[in-house]
């Protein structure tokens, strides 16, 4: 019979972390950002599902073993380690998430105090598909959702998906009405899949509970655990399509898709099919730097006349959510991840107006450290410098005096160094929605570096905010 | 007085619609077939010549749901399989074939869409006709079980897999396919989406097992093992 100690000499190791080549800061930026393919190729995925609670259980079992011949220390050692295996195991499953995969671990970049900064540089870098949907599981999706099969609800529906959505995958149909529309369908039960499995991660980040950033990093998970489960309400997207749809006139040369409500459900979201390609093809046609900027100005004021005139963040800037249409006009699509504005963030917006429109750096430090929470403290001043250098990055566009040269390369890296050198130093403590407008913020840059757009970003914004309604009588140039 | 063959069949069938109200208004657990036969204006001894148990009833019903599939399923097979073939590519014009993976799918979907107005007291099928260890019916039938899984293997068949499925195989079918059924009965999830994930994935992971079993077999030298086979 084998002593104990032997059981454990014998049981495996818990498998080691994938390795996960390390590239230049530039392109997992802009692979994050490239256009998501089509979902392929999910039995390996799938059949980890099967085996992942019976690993967390055995790496537990393992510790917990190993455990009663260890000393404290090397028990917290041991802890720590299962943990981080574990967490890797849980987000590896979460194959479906894909997008939001990404936006958690944009979330989770910012906090290297809760978790080893090499598990949050392989979280950034990791990259999944979502499971596809056959015919026969989306036919009885349709019918759970729509009360019928597609090929009675509509006139004409394409089985193969011609997009991905973050949470499912959309098809072309034809209405009995004769409109050519977009129908968005949901993989099943992923909503509550999500709750979760993000429930599970910070429940492995608890030994770092009592770090002082560990409060901010659990309201900063919690506030993107509701915004991922929005992101899988389409009735709310719904609602967004139509409050969105609104706030552009005819001239404005931007569209956002008409939504059908009666072929609309919290699964299922039925749109008008918008033509147009996305930003590769379009680039691909070589077009002229007159045109790159045409549309660049479109991007530019979609963002400024959601935020300005409908007070809502268009959070998700990723190329496959814009259409470059044959006339000339921008397509504006998915609508799943917008950042509502509630007073007490609206009351920032209008204080950071004030250096976005007068680039001062006096007026620059004053909202830095409102929004950051910097105080007069010697010890916050690296960190005072540091976020008003980013600030400055971020902004210049807006008051640098003429057109802005979007395609500068260097340029682009010095702002993606900043926030890095932020996060490796931990001055990223902010307001819950930090995440998202930093996400926001260069998805915008990457699509516009992509252009290589020189445009002058003063007057759009100054037309569009006024929408805004302040007083800035103090500060804005006269009209 | 002779009961006519007609007459026996309206009886049945105004049990069968009885019964099925009083499982939805008071639950199954809580249902006597004392309340059936009243609520019917029949004898309960009269109800027994039916249906000895409600359980009898439930297994009726799930029987005839299950019949019902099974022959529209045969009934679209022989027609070349258009009614449930996904539409065509618009930009092939060609209907795409489905995989063995979606046609069970859409198999096991068409039955539970039979089954949906008996999913609450499924668990009561799920102990007798529909158990593992059920046997062919009294009347000679062959049992739920050995019926689902014929039509199973004519999928299989015109997938190209033209062996019979092994003892295992067919075990873990049946298990992932009662399992199925067991958690749909109990799910609370919206529109019980979260029991159409577990069947895409729980039929992603037996096709996925049953490709590589063949795999292994064909560069194995091992015996093979088929239904009946002993150890």
């Amino acid at each position: 019979m084998p002593s104990v100690a032997e059981l454990i000499a014998a049981l495996p190791e818990p498998a080691e972390m994938p390795e996960v080549a390390r590239e230049a800061p530039m392109s997992p930026l802009l692979e994050a950002w490239s256009q998501r393919p089509v979902p392929v190729g999910r039995f390996r995925r799938l059949r980890m599902l099967g085996t992942l609670q019976a690993q967390i259980a055995a790496a537990y079992t393992f510790y917990w073993l190993r455990g009663w011949f260890k000393g404290a220390d090397e028990n917290k050692r041991l802890l720590a380690e299962t943990n981080w295996r574990t967490a890797m195991r849980v987000l590896d499953s979460m194959s479906y998430l894909r997008g939001a995969v990404m936006k958690v671990g944009q979330t989770l970049a910012n906090f290297p105090d809760v978790a080893p900064r090499e598990f949050v540089e392989t979280f950034e870098q990791l990259h999944f598909d979502a499971p596809p949907m056959h015919w026969s599981l989306l036919k009885e999706m349709v019918f759970n959702e729509l009360a019928d099969d597609p090929e009675n609800v509509f006139a004409s529906f394409e089985n193969r998906a011609f997009a991905a959505a973050s949470l499912g995958q959309v098809h072309a149909a034809r209405l009995k009405s004769g409109e050519q529309v977009a129908v968005k369908i949901q993989y099943p039960g992923i909503a509550r899949t999500i709750r979760q499995d993000i429930r599970n991660l910070m429940a492995l980040m608890l030994p770092a509970r009592l770090s002082r950033d560990w409060e901010n990093a659990k309201e900063q998970l919690d506030d993107l655990r509701i915004r991922l489960e929005r992101e899988t309400d389409y009735e709310r997207e719904t609602a967004a399509l139509q409050k969105c749809r609104a706030l552009f006139r005819e001239d404005d040369g931007i569209v956002v898709p008409q939504v059908f409500p009666e072929f609309s459900t919290g699964r299922v979201l039925t749109m008008e099919r918008l033509g147009g390609v996305h930003l590769e093809e379009f680039l691909a046609t070589n077009p002229s730097q007159e045109l790159r900027n045409e549309f660049a100005k479109k991007i530019l004021r979609s963002w400024y006349r959601m935020l300005f005139a409908g007070r809502v963040l268009y959070v998700d800037f990723h190329p496959g959510n814009f259409l470059f249409m044959d006339d000339g006009r921008l397509g504006v699509i998915d609508f799943g991840f917008m950042l509502e504005m509630d007073d007490t963030l609206w009351e920032l917006m209008r204080k950071v107006d004030r250096p976005l429109t007068t680039g001062r750096r006096d007026d620059r430090l004053a909202a830095m450290k409102e929004w950051s929470w910097i105080g007069d403290d010697p010890a916050d001043a690296d960190r005072l410098r540091l976020s008003d250098e980013y600030a400055d990055w971020s902004w210049r566009a807006r008051y640098c005096g003429g057109p802005f040269d979007f395609g500068d390369e260097a340029d682009f890296r010095r702002g993606v160094d900043l926030f890095t050198q932020m996060v490796r130093k931990r001055y990223t403590r902010s307001r819950p929605c930090t995440p998202s407008i930093a996400r926001q913020l260069f998805g915008f840059r990457s699509i516009l570096y992509r252009l290589k757009a020189k445009i002058d970003v003063a007057p759009i914004a100054e037309e569009e905010v006024r929408a805004a309604g302040w007083d800035r009588s103090d500060y804005a140039p006269p009209r | 007085m002779r009961v006519t063959a007609e007459a026996k069949n309206a009886t049945r069938n105004q049990i069968l619609n009885v019964a099925q109200k009083q499982f939805a208004q008071r639950g199954f657990e809580a249902t006597t077939t004392r309340d059936i036969a009243r609520a019917a204006n029949i004898g309960v001894g009269t109800l027994f010549n039916y249906f000895p148990t409600k359980e009898s009833i439930v297994d009726w019903l799930v029987g005839d749901a299950c019949r019902q599939a099974a022959e529209a399923f045969s009934a679209e097979s022989n027609n070349g399989g258009q009614s449930d073939a996904p539409p065509s590519d618009s930009a092939t014009q060609i209907a795409r074939p489905a995989s063995l993976e979606e046609d069970l799918f859409s198999h096991i979907a068409a039955t539970m869409r039979k089954l949906k107005p008996y999913r609450k007291y499924l668990p009561a099928a799920l102990e007798t006709s529909l158990s593992p260890l059920a046997l062919d019916q009294p009347d000679g039938k062959p049992s739920l079980r050995a019926t689902h899984l014929e039509t199973v293997s004519r999928i299989m068949s015109q997938h190209g897999q033209h062996e019979a499925l092994s003892a295992i195989a067919l075990q873990l079918y049946w298990t992932l396919y009662t399992g199925v059924l067991a958690f749909w009965a109990k799910d609370s999830s919206p529109k019980q989406e979260d029991t159409l994930a577990l069947l895409d994935q729980s039929l992603a992971m037996f096709v996925g097992w049953l490709s590589d079993s063949n795999h292994s077999k064909s560069a194995s030298t091992a015996p093979k093992y088929t239904s009946g086979d002993e150890r």
